[in-house]
């Protein structure tokens, strides 16, 4: 039993109150009027006899003429008044006792309810895991510990730029940008120290401060720092009815450490599924290559086998024994090229660096338009103005071949190529079009990823020759891209850095 | 006189639609040829083959197409799919939506005739029975 508690129970025994544990402060207050008015009244029966005593003089009568009996009564008066005083000092101490265990008392619930709240927010930390939610219970906890009337959660969003993601009781605030050394909270961001405002906050002391309706009579505003990281800034504040102390202060400093480790879980759990989601979606591409390899594979092979089969099986005409046998070797290149496709990306996404010079665009285009030519193929070919890129001739001519290719197999004869400058002469873009039916805008984003064909393709094919499009350019200092387009096809885009050695604008 | 049966090949490699013809003819057949799903329909309509040999991997109307709208007439038509398509799940879809048999590319051609012949022979109970319980070793859950 704790010290003080000893004293209460030894006082509360002298003024004789041991009916509880610990008798109440309204218990004591009565047990003093009990006294007082024991004490008044006996006193003044005592009074009455002294005075009866006084004035009979020599015919003092009975009991009173007799000196013992006098003196006797006198020391009895001293007496009671001896005792009277003695239990009020106990009394006087007991409620002071009193007193202090309820101060006492009221700072042990306030720690519980503070501790209550840190486990709230402890919880939410290990078990939530979802950024948006574990903001909202550390402010909705911070505030009903504070019982403040709003406050916010302010999250760095670039190195000097704060942004209100969480916000109550000021609703028009939410999404508010705020840069770092403005603002209470841009103050308390830059300083990276805790801050107690009372009263209305000085223009002077903080920079293009925004005044709120109803006024701030009173706020903190912590920063979330978690191992000297600055996540953001947790402001709470009040209105005239509410004023904060350094108590609270630190309070709100507690939530704030455990509020920035919660928010840096967050965000690293965000981080790992994003990249877990990747991996996910790259390995059901890579289910869907073999898939696809393996029909490739298969097709070209259906042929080659079914027809030595039948050249063994059967007696055939000497025409259909060539056709058969030109179909062996037709089919077998077939299967070739696709070999060297796989190979390809393999090489590209492992050769050494490209060799990039100056290369005249126009040139680039025809040499693809005429090879394409020989295959049969039409190639319309503009160039606006005279366009040179620095880019690699081999891995170009590849890009634009692969292009041109797919524009045939997937959209038809004509195909366009076309080049302009773009971004102040600074790139060149060049352009392959076709009439086909175009992309559908659900394929668009992907498809110049590895592995991905589109769900309407039934052409043969991979799914790598666009990838290998979009490996080479961009390591040739460059990006893809591609459009609808107008009347009907897909446009797909090269855009190359334009070569330094002679930068020519076409007006 | 009895009139040889009917076959319908259907497939978008020109290889293989002559190689099956000249495989199905030296067996006897007579053959129609399609390089798509939309003409496999129509002679399926028009000139009632006995069994129909489908590709799935198609332009215009691929494979499974045929095959849903056949099951949707309640088309009484014999099918061997015949894909490059070699996954399980390509089986059990081809089985579900009606297919009698499922043959892999690269395929043995004699090993195909036969099948084609027994495809041609059995009761219409027997075919169903057989596709049924090819489908639930496939797929026992269903």
């Amino acid at each position: 039993m704790p010290a003080y508690r000893q004293d209460l129970a030894r006082e509360a025994k002298v003024v004789g109150l041991r009916d509880f544990s610990t008798p109440s402060l309204e218990a004591v207050e009565r047990r003093r009027w009990q006294l007082w008015m024991v004490a008044f009244v006996v006193m003044a029966a005592l009074s009455a006899g002294l005075v009866l005593m006084a004035s009979s003089g020599a015919t003092s009568v009975g009991l009173f003429k007799h000196l013992p009996v006098r003196v006797g009564l006198v020391l009895l008066t001293m007496a009671f008044a001896l005792y009277v005083l003695e239990k009020e000092v106990h009394l006087r101490r007991l409620t002071r006792l009193l007193l202090d265990e309820r101060v006492l008392t009221a700072a042990l619930s306030n720690r519980l309810k503070e501790l209550a709240a840190l486990v709230t927010v402890g919880k939410a930390v290990n078990s939530v895991l979802n950024i948006t939610q574990v903001l909202d219970i550390i402010l909705s906890s911070a505030l009903e510990l504070l019982g403040a009337d709003g406050g916010s959660i302010m999250l760095l969003d670039s190195p000097d730029e704060l942004r209100a993601v969480c916000v109550r009781g000021n609703s028009h605030a939410e999404g508010a940008r705020l840069p770092v050394g403005e603002g209470i909270a841009g103050y308390v961001a830059q300083q990276r120290e805790p801050l107690l405002i009372a009263g209305p906050a000085s223009k002077e002391r903080f920079k293009n401060l925004v005044a709120q309706d109803p006024p701030v009579e009173s706020a903190l505003s912590v920063p979330l720092l978690n191992r000297d990281d600055l996540m953001g800034v947790l402001n709470v504040h009040a209105g005239a009815d509410r004023s904060f102390t350094e108590y609270d202060l630190r309070a709100l400093g507690l939530f704030a450490e455990h509020g920035a480790v919660s928010i840096a879980n967050a965000r690293l759990f965000e981080a790992e599924r994003a990249h877990v989601d990747e991996l996910l979606e790259l390995d059901r591409m890579k289910s869907e290559f073999i898939a696809t390899v393996s029909h490739e594979l298969r097709t070209p092979l259906t042929s080659i086998i079914g027809c030595v089969q039948t050249l063994q099986r059967r007696q055939l005409e000497a025409d259909v024994r060539d056709d058969f046998l030109m179909t062996i070797e037709r089919q077998g290149q077939r299967l070739l090229r696709l070999i060297e496709e796989v190979l390809d990306v393999q090489h590209s996404a492992s050769a050494p660096m490209l060799e990039t010079k100056t290369v005249e665009v126009a040139d680039a285009m025809a040499h693809v338009a005429r090879a394409q030519q020989a295959l049969g193929r039409e190639v319309a070919v503009r160039v606006s103005g005279a366009l040179a890129v620095s880019a690699d001739p081999e891995a170009l001519e590849r890009v634009l071949i692969n292009l041109v290719d797919n524009a045939f197999v997937h959209g038809g004869s004509p195909v366009e190529l076309e080049a302009a400058a773009e971004d102040d002469g600074r790139m060149v873009r060049v352009s392959v079009l076709d009439h086909g039916p175009g992309i559908p805008v659900s394929d668009m984003a992907r498809v110049f990823d590895r592995f991905s064909r589109g769900a309407t393709v039934t052409a043969p094919g991979m799914g790598l020759g666009l990838y290998l499009v979009k490996t080479l350019v961009e390591r040739q200092g460059g990006h893809v891209n591609v459009t609808e387009r107008l009347g009907g096809g897909a446009a797909f885009h090269v855009v190359l850095p334009a070569s330094r050695a002679r930068i020519e604008v076409p007006r | 006189m009895k009139r040889m049966p009917r076959v319908l090949i259907v497939d978008d490699e020109p290889d293989v639609l002559l190689l099956l013809r000249i495989e199905l003819e030296a067996e006897g057949y007579e053959t129609l040829l399609a390089a798509d799903g939309e003409t496999a329909m129509r002679r399926i309509a028009e000139e009632r083959p006995d069994v129909v040999l489908l590709d799935v991997m198609m332009p215009v109307v691929d494979g499974w197409g045929v095959l849903r709208r056949l099951s949707d007439t309640g088309s009484t038509t014999r099918v061997i799919v015949l894909s490059a398509k070699a996954n399980d799940s390509d089986v059990v879809r081809a089985l579900e939506l009606g297919a009698h048999e499922y043959v892999t590319k690269p395929f043995d051609a004699a090993a195909l005739l036969l099948t084609v012949a027994h495809v041609l022979s059995s009761t219409p109970a027997d075919l169903e029975a057989g596709r049924l319980r090819r489908l639930h070793h496939l797929s026992p859950a269903s």
